[in-house]
């Protein structure tokens, strides 16, 4: 077994690196990854549950690839490895890979500034209106960010034109739902904002207080007054709020008697 | 064997000690329990929205040990915030220099906890005024705060009139330390750090104290609780604590 290890030690791959030393440096490294991996799942384990999700999937990054590069600084120092002719090398040939690979070294440096600026973050709902693209944020990785759509499909974009792209946030404290009702000419307009207004304030306990729903006369349209209703509503709310308002609306109608007339035509017979 | 037995004999609230059945009634909103077999209870809470809750609760010992207890409004229709934002009926304007004190009504949910010992744990809450249990925007639609809203009367002498399961009096003292006099017609602050206390159906909030100054060039008011001594029984609780507020997006 000795003298198996010996010749290792003495069959020379390049200068300085013999095979047995690589062996050994296959073992830091791989204990490193090791390492890294259950120190991350401790993290994840036992810490990271505090910490917003972004700042805890970076902190897990940081700390597996910190530890698999203290791995491997550790292997070529110990080795007496000399990189420098390796760093010429790897400088024109990082030249030649950039250009080869514009587009992914772009995605990787769009990747750090979408971390360092965070438009969003994980669990965010944003809308994307160039791609159109409405989502929840599921995650920005280092090439790409993933957003599930509302209908339960995961979308992946590079990350070059996701932080190129306009970005809607829909991360406000309240945010403002609205429905149009028309209601007929003989009816009393004041009457109907009144009715609406309480069957609100019955039915929909999720719509703020303050600010007040609002209501505006959009249009005296040719067979009805056009009401247009604004509520707001805390940003989790919208199904309890957008989905029911028609329906809240009708109902206040139907129990004040205020008609939602049907388009109207007028026929004037000339000759009578 | 008794139905149960209760250590408030005037109100609902308190500690109940139930055997065989118990039946509370709190204005719109009714609970019963009643045992169902030797090892279990059966709770039942009419909503007044004709809606039923229905819980079935182990026990170890021959009986079922609950309190009933007012608790904050943060709950009811949906947990959404420790922020309460109460709008006075009239603003109270407050010189320079000067200071007031002030009692009103704010309103309360009620909560049934499970009695283990000196435990307690949640069990249920709800709300005998659900109408009035609504969410307000303080500040804007980005940077505001979500809170429970109330209108209140401003009083300056504690009054409990009414306000059984509904509402439970608070003390606020104001001060006005600008250099000019302003007027006050709302407050708004966590009220995860107000503790409530109750004696027979009244119950009673933490004090505020508001304090008008100046950050920098901007008018602030510095809200801070004030926490209470009485003799009164105090609300179980399982809110986490939060620190005090700075009111900061207006006074009026």
């Amino acid at each position: 077994m000795i003298g198996f290890l010996e010749g290792l030690s003495e069959m020379e791959i390049i200068s300085g690196l013999t095979v047995l030393s690589l062996l050994f440096g296959l073992i830091v490294i791989g204990g490193g990854v090791l390492f890294a991996k259950i120190v991350k799942m401790l993290f994840f384990k036992y810490y990271a549950p505090t910490l917003p999700k972004d700042t805890a999937k970076n902190f897990g990054k940081i700390i597996y690839f910190g530890i698999i590069a203290i791995a491997v600084l550790t292997f070529t120092s110990s080795q007496g490895i000399d990189f420098s002719g390796l760093l010429v090398a790897g400088g024109i040939f990082a030249i030649v890979i950039g250009f080869a690979t514009q587009s992914v070294v772009s995605n990787l440096i769009s990747g750090v500034f979408l971390m360092i600026e965070k438009p969003a973050k994980h669990g965010d709902s944003i809308n994307l209106p160039d791609m159109g693209i409405t989502g929840t944020l599921l995650d920005i990785a280092t090439f790409s960010s993933k957003i599930r759509k509302f209908d339960g499909t995961v979308v992946r974009i590079p990350n070059e034109k996701f932080f190129t792209t306009n970005i809607r946030s829909f991360i406000t404290v309240a945010r403002r739902a609205d429905a149009a009702v028309g209601i007929a000419y003989k009816d009393d307009i004041d009457g109907a904002i009144s009715a609406i207004t309480e069957e609100i304030r019955h039915s929909m306990p999720f719509v703020l207080v303050m600010p007040a729903p609002e209501f505006r006369i959009e249009e005296l349209s040719d067979s009805s007054v056009n009401i247009h209703v604004y509520v707001w509503y805390p940003r989790p709310d919208w199904g309890h709020v957008q989905p029911v308002m028609l329906k809240a609306i009708k109902n206040a109608l139907d129990k004040a008697g205020i008609e939602i007339p049907f388009p109207q035509r007028v026929i004037w017979d000339s000759k009578q | 064997m008794n139905q149960s037995t209760h250590n408030a004999t005037s109100s609902n609230y308190g500690v109940h000690q139930i055997y065989e059945t118990l039946n509370l009634s709190f204005l719109h909103v009714a609970i019963r329990v009643k045992r169902i077999d030797g090892s279990a209870f059966l709770y039942v809470r009419d909503d007044p929205k004709g809606g039923i809750v229905e819980k079935i609760v182990p026990v170890v010992s021959d009986h079922l040990k609950i309190e009933v207890a007012p608790i904050r409004p943060l709950n009811h229709p949906a947990r959404r915030g420790d922020c309460v934002f109460l709008k006075f009926d009239k603003s109270i304007h407050l010189d320079k220099g000067s200071a007031m004190t002030v009692f009103v009504k704010c309103p309360i949910e009620i909560g049934v906890f499970l009695v283990n010992g000196a435990d307690r744990s949640s069990f249920d809450w709800f709300t005998c005024d659900p109408l009035n249990s609504r969410f307000a925007l303080y500040g804007q639609s980005d940077t505001g705060i979500l809170c429970k809203y109330s209108d209140v009367a401003v009083s300056t002498s504690e009054n409990f009139d009414d306000t059984a399961y509904l509402q439970a009096v608070v003390k606020i003292t104001m001060e006005n330390k600008l250099d000019s006099g302003n007027s006050v017609s709302k407050i708004v602050f966590p009220i995860t750090d107000n503790s409530i206390y109750y004696n027979g159906s009244k119950s009673i909030l933490d004090g505020i104290d508001v304090t008008m100054k100046k950050r920098g060039l901007v008018d602030i008011a510095d809200v801070k609780v004030k926490p209470l001594e009485t003799d009164w029984i105090k609300s179980p609780t399982w809110e986490p604590s939060t620190t005090n507020t700075i009111m900061e997006m207006g006074l009026e």
